[in-house]
Protein backbone atom coordinates (compact mmCIF):
# COMPACT_ATOMS: atom_id res chain seq x y z
CA UNK A 1 0.00 0.00 0.00
CA UNK A 2 1.26 3.59 -0.76
CA UNK A 3 2.75 6.34 1.27
CA UNK A 4 -0.83 8.00 2.82
CA UNK A 5 -0.91 10.46 5.67
CA UNK A 6 -2.28 9.35 9.32
CA UNK A 7 -5.51 10.98 8.24
CA UNK A 8 -5.76 8.91 5.36
CA UNK A 9 -4.62 6.05 7.01
CA UNK A 10 -7.43 6.36 9.75
CA UNK A 11 -10.18 6.66 6.94
CA UNK A 12 -9.05 3.63 4.85
CA UNK A 13 -8.81 1.60 8.39
CA UNK A 14 -12.39 2.53 9.15
CA UNK A 15 -13.12 1.95 6.15
CA UNK A 16 -12.39 -1.38 6.09
CA UNK A 17 -13.43 -2.13 9.56
CA UNK A 18 -17.32 -1.27 8.56
CA UNK A 19 -16.96 -3.35 5.52
CA UNK A 20 -15.44 -6.63 7.56
CA UNK A 21 -18.49 -5.71 9.93
CA UNK A 22 -21.11 -5.55 7.01
CA UNK A 23 -19.67 -8.79 5.29
CA UNK A 24 -19.76 -10.53 8.71
CA UNK A 25 -23.35 -11.97 7.70
CA UNK A 26 -22.51 -13.24 3.86
CA UNK A 27 -20.56 -16.37 3.39
CA UNK A 28 -17.29 -16.41 4.57
CA UNK A 29 -15.96 -17.53 0.84
CA UNK A 30 -17.96 -13.86 -0.64
CA UNK A 31 -16.64 -12.20 2.49
CA UNK A 32 -13.20 -12.97 1.68
CA UNK A 33 -13.41 -12.51 -2.30
CA UNK A 34 -15.67 -9.15 -1.71
CA UNK A 35 -12.94 -7.70 0.50
CA UNK A 36 -9.92 -8.67 -1.38
CA UNK A 37 -11.69 -7.00 -4.31
CA UNK A 38 -12.44 -3.85 -2.59
CA UNK A 39 -8.85 -4.02 -1.01
CA UNK A 40 -7.59 -4.00 -4.69
CA UNK A 41 -9.41 -1.60 -6.17
CA UNK A 42 -8.60 1.03 -3.56
CA UNK A 43 -5.13 0.08 -4.47
CA UNK A 44 -5.52 1.00 -8.13
CA UNK A 45 -7.45 3.96 -7.43
CA UNK A 46 -4.30 5.17 -5.02
CA UNK A 47 -1.87 4.83 -8.07
CA UNK A 48 -3.40 7.96 -9.60
CA UNK A 49 -3.12 10.70 -6.70
CA UNK A 50 0.21 11.76 -5.88
CA UNK A 51 1.82 10.45 -2.74
CA UNK A 52 1.40 11.18 0.40
CA UNK A 53 -2.46 10.53 -0.18
CA UNK A 54 -3.97 12.90 1.87
CA UNK A 55 -7.37 12.50 4.19
CA UNK A 56 -9.11 14.46 1.34
CA UNK A 57 -8.42 12.25 -1.58
CA UNK A 58 -8.86 8.89 0.51
CA UNK A 59 -12.70 9.98 1.02
CA UNK A 60 -12.85 11.03 -2.30
CA UNK A 61 -12.02 7.35 -3.61
CA UNK A 62 -14.45 5.95 -0.45
CA UNK A 63 -17.30 8.11 -1.25
CA UNK A 64 -16.90 6.65 -5.00
CA UNK A 65 -17.24 3.50 -3.76
CA UNK A 66 -20.02 3.88 -1.56
CA UNK A 67 -21.06 2.67 1.61
CA UNK A 68 -20.75 -1.36 2.15
CA UNK A 69 -24.09 -1.47 4.00
CA UNK A 70 -25.94 0.26 1.26
CA UNK A 71 -24.38 -1.98 -1.61
CA UNK A 72 -24.38 -5.54 0.31
CA UNK A 73 -28.24 -4.89 1.09
CA UNK A 74 -28.82 -4.18 -2.06
CA UNK A 75 -27.31 -7.27 -2.93
CA UNK A 76 -29.20 -9.42 -0.97
CA UNK A 77 -32.29 -7.89 -2.17
CA UNK A 78 -31.51 -8.84 -5.49
CA UNK A 79 -30.45 -12.59 -4.87
CA UNK A 80 -33.79 -12.74 -2.73
CA UNK A 81 -35.59 -11.42 -6.29
CA UNK A 82 -33.81 -13.80 -8.63
CA UNK A 83 -34.73 -16.87 -6.42
CA UNK A 84 -37.92 -16.00 -6.46
CA UNK A 85 -38.34 -16.27 -2.59
CA UNK A 86 -40.88 -14.52 -0.91
CA UNK A 87 -38.71 -15.08 2.23
CA UNK A 88 -42.38 -17.13 3.33
CA UNK A 89 -40.33 -20.38 3.65
CA UNK A 90 -37.45 -19.38 5.53
CA UNK A 91 -39.21 -17.89 7.63
CA UNK A 92 -40.94 -21.23 8.88
CA UNK A 93 -37.55 -22.69 9.84
CA UNK A 94 -36.68 -20.57 12.99
CA UNK A 95 -39.89 -21.74 14.47
CA UNK A 96 -40.16 -24.97 13.60
CA UNK A 97 -36.51 -25.58 15.62
CA UNK A 98 -37.76 -23.17 18.46
CA UNK A 99 -40.92 -25.97 18.69
CA UNK A 100 -38.36 -28.29 18.57
CA UNK A 101 -37.17 -27.33 21.19
CA UNK A 102 -39.88 -26.49 23.36
CA UNK A 103 -41.17 -29.91 22.67
CA UNK A 104 -37.60 -31.63 23.33
CA UNK A 105 -37.90 -30.36 26.72
CA UNK A 106 -41.55 -31.36 27.48
CA UNK A 107 -40.62 -34.61 26.19
CA UNK A 108 -37.33 -35.16 28.00
CA UNK A 109 -38.79 -37.86 30.42
CA UNK A 110 -39.02 -40.05 27.11
CA UNK A 111 -36.42 -38.89 24.26
CA UNK A 112 -34.46 -36.82 26.45
CA UNK A 113 -32.80 -33.90 24.78
CA UNK A 114 -32.55 -36.38 21.73
CA UNK A 115 -35.15 -33.70 19.91
CA UNK A 116 -32.34 -30.89 19.89
CA UNK A 117 -30.32 -32.21 17.34
CA UNK A 118 -32.87 -31.54 14.79
CA UNK A 119 -33.72 -28.47 16.07
CA UNK A 120 -30.03 -27.78 15.67
CA UNK A 121 -29.65 -29.03 11.85
CA UNK A 122 -33.04 -26.88 10.77
CA UNK A 123 -31.69 -23.81 13.13
CA UNK A 124 -27.71 -24.31 11.29
CA UNK A 125 -30.00 -24.48 7.66
CA UNK A 126 -31.42 -21.43 7.87
CA UNK A 127 -28.74 -19.43 9.14
CA UNK A 128 -26.31 -20.89 6.62
CA UNK A 129 -29.34 -19.64 4.02
CA UNK A 130 -29.20 -16.33 5.60
CA UNK A 131 -25.35 -16.39 5.36
CA UNK A 132 -25.22 -17.50 1.62
CA UNK A 133 -27.49 -14.47 0.84
CA UNK A 134 -25.63 -11.85 3.13
CA UNK A 135 -28.68 -11.46 4.98
CA UNK A 136 -28.83 -10.50 8.82
CA UNK A 137 -30.43 -12.72 10.75
CA UNK A 138 -32.62 -10.18 11.75
CA UNK A 139 -34.97 -10.80 15.53
CA UNK A 140 -35.72 -14.43 14.16
CA UNK A 141 -31.95 -15.19 15.71
CA UNK A 142 -33.64 -15.41 18.69
CA UNK A 143 -35.70 -18.74 17.82
CA UNK A 144 -32.67 -19.98 16.67
CA UNK A 145 -29.96 -19.67 19.20
CA UNK A 146 -32.03 -21.58 21.90
CA UNK A 147 -31.04 -24.84 19.88
CA UNK A 148 -27.61 -24.74 18.86
CA UNK A 149 -26.92 -22.64 21.80
CA UNK A 150 -28.29 -25.91 24.24
CA UNK A 151 -26.76 -28.14 21.36
CA UNK A 152 -22.86 -26.33 22.20
CA UNK A 153 -23.48 -26.44 26.04
CA UNK A 154 -24.30 -30.07 26.20
CA UNK A 155 -21.52 -31.00 23.75
CA UNK A 156 -19.01 -28.48 26.26
CA UNK A 157 -20.23 -30.00 29.02
CA UNK A 158 -19.19 -33.59 27.73
CA UNK A 159 -16.45 -32.38 26.06
CA UNK A 160 -15.11 -31.20 30.05
CA UNK A 161 -16.10 -33.53 32.54
CA UNK A 162 -16.61 -37.15 30.61
CA UNK A 163 -13.01 -38.00 29.70
CA UNK A 164 -12.09 -36.88 32.98
CA UNK A 165 -14.77 -38.86 35.15
CA UNK A 166 -14.94 -41.85 33.12
CA UNK A 167 -11.00 -41.71 33.46
CA UNK A 168 -11.72 -41.91 37.13
CA UNK A 169 -14.00 -44.94 37.06
CA UNK A 170 -12.06 -46.39 35.26
CA UNK A 171 -9.26 -46.96 37.87
CA UNK A 172 -11.72 -46.05 40.98
CA UNK A 173 -10.51 -49.59 42.14
CA UNK A 174 -6.85 -49.19 41.45
CA UNK A 175 -6.38 -46.06 43.13
CA UNK A 176 -5.50 -47.40 46.54
CA UNK A 177 -2.83 -50.06 45.02
CA UNK A 178 -0.84 -46.62 42.90
CA UNK A 179 -0.85 -44.29 46.01
CA UNK A 180 -0.90 -43.95 49.40
CA UNK A 181 -4.01 -42.62 50.40
CA UNK A 182 -4.89 -41.29 53.71
CA UNK A 183 -7.11 -43.30 56.16
CA UNK A 184 -8.27 -40.11 57.65
CA UNK A 185 -11.39 -38.52 56.00
CA UNK A 186 -10.40 -35.02 55.19
CA UNK A 187 -6.91 -36.59 53.79
CA UNK A 188 -8.80 -38.86 51.76
CA UNK A 189 -11.20 -36.16 51.04
CA UNK A 190 -8.28 -34.06 49.73
CA UNK A 191 -6.54 -37.07 47.88
CA UNK A 192 -9.78 -37.55 46.18
CA UNK A 193 -10.34 -33.81 45.41
CA UNK A 194 -7.14 -33.68 44.52
CA UNK A 195 -6.99 -36.74 41.72
CA UNK A 196 -9.87 -35.09 40.18
CA UNK A 197 -8.29 -32.23 39.59
CA UNK A 198 -5.44 -33.39 37.99
CA UNK A 199 -7.17 -35.42 35.67
CA UNK A 200 -10.09 -32.96 34.59
CA UNK A 201 -6.99 -29.72 34.59
CA UNK A 202 -5.00 -32.45 32.46
CA UNK A 203 -7.72 -33.08 30.20
CA UNK A 204 -8.61 -29.51 29.78
CA UNK A 205 -5.16 -28.58 28.68
CA UNK A 206 -5.35 -31.19 25.97
CA UNK A 207 -9.31 -29.77 25.26
CA UNK A 208 -8.12 -26.53 25.04
CA UNK A 209 -4.85 -27.44 22.33
CA UNK A 210 -7.45 -29.47 19.99
CA UNK A 211 -10.10 -27.26 19.79
CA UNK A 212 -7.74 -24.28 18.87
CA UNK A 213 -6.52 -26.79 16.37
CA UNK A 214 -9.82 -27.89 14.86
CA UNK A 215 -11.10 -23.99 15.50
CA UNK A 216 -12.47 -23.52 12.09
CA UNK A 217 -15.29 -26.34 12.06
CA UNK A 218 -15.89 -25.68 15.49
CA UNK A 219 -16.87 -21.98 14.51
CA UNK A 220 -18.69 -23.57 11.63
CA UNK A 221 -20.75 -25.79 13.65
CA UNK A 222 -21.54 -23.46 16.16
CA UNK A 223 -22.54 -20.15 13.99
CA UNK A 224 -23.01 -17.81 14.81
CA UNK A 225 -22.82 -18.54 18.74
CA UNK A 226 -19.13 -18.92 18.55
CA UNK A 227 -18.77 -16.54 15.90
CA UNK A 228 -16.19 -13.96 17.78
CA UNK A 229 -14.47 -17.32 19.76
CA UNK A 230 -10.41 -17.03 18.88
CA UNK A 231 -7.76 -19.39 19.23
CA UNK A 232 -6.31 -17.45 22.75
CA UNK A 233 -10.32 -18.25 24.47
CA UNK A 234 -9.39 -22.19 23.82
CA UNK A 235 -5.92 -21.10 25.15
CA UNK A 236 -7.26 -19.63 28.47
CA UNK A 237 -8.95 -23.46 28.65
CA UNK A 238 -5.70 -24.72 28.40
CA UNK A 239 -4.24 -22.35 31.08
CA UNK A 240 -7.44 -22.75 33.41
CA UNK A 241 -6.28 -26.37 33.30
CA UNK A 242 -2.69 -26.17 33.92
CA UNK A 243 -4.28 -24.14 36.97
CA UNK A 244 -6.25 -26.83 37.95
CA UNK A 245 -4.07 -29.38 37.27
CA UNK A 246 -1.08 -27.38 39.43
CA UNK A 247 -3.85 -27.34 42.64
CA UNK A 248 -4.88 -31.06 42.40
CA UNK A 249 -1.22 -31.65 42.22
CA UNK A 250 -0.41 -29.91 45.30
CA UNK A 251 -3.25 -31.64 47.12
CA UNK A 252 -2.83 -35.08 46.65
CA UNK A 253 1.15 -34.46 47.59
CA UNK A 254 -0.19 -32.52 50.95
CA UNK A 255 -2.49 -35.22 51.36
CA UNK A 256 -1.21 -35.79 54.84
CA UNK B 1 -42.44 16.98 -11.03
CA UNK B 2 -44.30 16.12 -7.69
CA UNK B 3 -43.15 14.40 -4.78
CA UNK B 4 -44.69 10.98 -5.13
CA UNK B 5 -44.15 10.94 -9.04
CA UNK B 6 -40.02 11.74 -8.26
CA UNK B 7 -39.89 9.18 -5.64
CA UNK B 8 -41.66 6.65 -7.86
CA UNK B 9 -39.34 7.80 -11.23
CA UNK B 10 -37.11 7.06 -8.37
CA UNK B 11 -37.72 3.51 -7.25
CA UNK B 12 -38.24 2.11 -11.18
CA UNK B 13 -35.19 3.39 -12.09
CA UNK B 14 -33.22 1.83 -9.01
CA UNK B 15 -35.25 -1.16 -10.20
CA UNK B 16 -34.03 -1.10 -13.70
CA UNK B 17 -30.76 -0.39 -12.61
CA UNK B 18 -30.26 -3.50 -10.68
CA UNK B 19 -32.10 -5.45 -13.02
CA UNK B 20 -29.54 -4.53 -15.84
CA UNK B 21 -26.27 -3.82 -13.47
CA UNK B 22 -25.51 -8.01 -13.86
CA UNK B 23 -26.06 -7.95 -17.66
CA UNK B 24 -23.88 -4.57 -17.95
CA UNK B 25 -20.96 -6.39 -15.93
CA UNK B 26 -21.48 -9.22 -18.16
CA UNK B 27 -21.04 -7.62 -21.28
CA UNK B 28 -17.98 -5.72 -20.11
CA UNK B 29 -16.06 -8.59 -20.22
CA UNK B 30 -17.54 -10.48 -23.01
CA UNK B 31 -14.74 -9.02 -25.29
CA UNK B 32 -11.63 -9.61 -23.27
CA UNK B 33 -10.88 -10.40 -19.12
CA UNK B 34 -10.96 -6.81 -17.54
CA UNK B 35 -9.75 -6.68 -13.73
CA UNK B 36 -12.74 -5.51 -10.98
CA UNK B 37 -11.19 -1.69 -11.44
CA UNK B 38 -11.05 -1.61 -14.96
CA UNK B 39 -14.79 -3.20 -14.71
CA UNK B 40 -16.05 -0.67 -12.47
CA UNK B 41 -14.27 2.30 -14.56
CA UNK B 42 -16.73 0.92 -17.58
CA UNK B 43 -19.19 1.08 -15.97
CA UNK B 44 -19.53 3.95 -14.48
CA UNK B 45 -19.32 5.60 -18.12
CA UNK B 46 -22.73 4.60 -18.34
CA UNK B 47 -25.21 7.15 -16.76
CA UNK B 48 -26.92 6.32 -14.05
CA UNK B 49 -26.29 2.65 -14.20
CA UNK B 50 -23.35 2.88 -11.18
CA UNK B 51 -24.40 4.90 -8.84
CA UNK B 52 -21.72 3.78 -6.17
CA UNK B 53 -18.63 1.77 -7.42
CA UNK B 54 -18.59 -0.92 -4.49
CA UNK B 55 -21.86 -2.06 -5.60
CA UNK B 56 -20.22 -4.42 -8.48
CA UNK B 57 -18.41 -6.26 -6.26
CA UNK B 58 -20.96 -7.93 -4.69
CA UNK B 59 -22.84 -8.73 -7.96
CA UNK B 60 -18.93 -10.10 -9.49
CA UNK B 61 -18.44 -12.45 -6.16
CA UNK B 62 -22.14 -13.78 -6.84
CA UNK B 63 -21.58 -14.12 -10.86
CA UNK B 64 -18.46 -16.30 -9.72
CA UNK B 65 -20.43 -18.40 -7.47
CA UNK B 66 -23.09 -19.24 -9.98
CA UNK B 67 -20.31 -20.38 -12.24
CA UNK B 68 -20.87 -17.88 -15.32
CA UNK B 69 -17.72 -15.79 -14.86
CA UNK B 70 -14.29 -17.36 -13.70
CA UNK B 71 -10.93 -15.43 -12.25
CA UNK B 72 -7.26 -15.87 -12.39
CA UNK B 73 -4.64 -13.17 -10.65
CA UNK B 74 -1.57 -11.28 -13.35
CA UNK B 75 1.46 -9.53 -11.96
CA UNK B 76 0.95 -5.99 -13.33
CA UNK B 77 4.05 -3.81 -13.66
CA UNK B 78 1.86 -0.78 -12.57
CA UNK B 79 1.31 -1.59 -8.90
CA UNK B 80 -0.31 -4.58 -7.11
CA UNK B 81 -1.68 -8.14 -8.73
CA UNK B 82 -4.93 -7.86 -10.45
CA UNK B 83 -7.64 -10.35 -10.33
CA UNK B 84 -9.04 -10.61 -13.91
CA UNK B 85 -12.77 -12.06 -14.67
CA UNK B 86 -13.57 -13.90 -17.80
CA UNK B 87 -16.97 -15.38 -18.77
CA UNK B 88 -16.69 -19.27 -18.65
CA UNK B 89 -18.54 -21.23 -20.97
CA UNK B 90 -21.81 -21.46 -19.74
CA UNK B 91 -21.59 -17.68 -18.82
CA UNK B 92 -21.00 -16.70 -22.59
CA UNK B 93 -24.27 -18.85 -23.28
CA UNK B 94 -26.09 -17.20 -20.54
CA UNK B 95 -25.08 -13.75 -21.58
CA UNK B 96 -26.27 -14.48 -25.14
CA UNK B 97 -29.57 -15.59 -24.29
CA UNK B 98 -29.82 -12.54 -22.18
CA UNK B 99 -28.81 -10.02 -24.95
CA UNK B 100 -31.31 -11.86 -26.96
CA UNK B 101 -33.83 -10.79 -24.77
CA UNK B 102 -32.35 -7.40 -24.23
CA UNK B 103 -32.88 -7.20 -28.05
CA UNK B 104 -36.32 -8.59 -28.36
CA UNK B 105 -37.57 -6.29 -25.27
CA UNK B 106 -36.08 -2.99 -26.36
CA UNK B 107 -37.86 -3.66 -29.88
CA UNK B 108 -40.59 -4.27 -28.49
CA UNK B 109 -40.88 -1.47 -26.19
CA UNK B 110 -39.90 0.39 -28.99
CA UNK B 111 -43.12 -0.28 -31.35
CA UNK B 112 -44.92 0.19 -28.24
CA UNK B 113 -43.32 3.95 -27.89
CA UNK B 114 -44.17 4.28 -32.06
CA UNK B 115 -47.90 3.06 -31.55
CA UNK B 116 -48.25 6.27 -28.71
CA UNK B 117 -47.05 8.23 -30.78
CA UNK B 118 -48.99 7.94 -33.50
Amino acid sequence: MMDMTPAAHQQLDDYLQRLRSDLRAAHPEVAEEVEQSVREHIEIALEAVPAPVSGTDMIAILDRLGSPEQWLAEEARAVADRSGDSGAGDSRLPYVAFGLVLVSIASFMFFGFLLLIPAMFVSRAWIEQKRERGEPLGSKRWLVYPSVGLVLAAVALLLLLVPPLGAMALIRHDVGRMFDVPSDPTGELRFHAGLRAVMAGSWWIIAGGLCAAFIRPIRFVFLPLLDRVRRKHFAMLSAIGALLATAGAALIYYRH
Amino acid sequence: MDTVTALSFDNWMTQLRKGLLELAVLNSIAAAPLYGYDIVRRLSDVDHLVITEGTVYPILSRLKNSGLVETYIEESQEGPARKYYRLTPRGRADLHRMNQHWDNLHQAIGGLRKQGKR
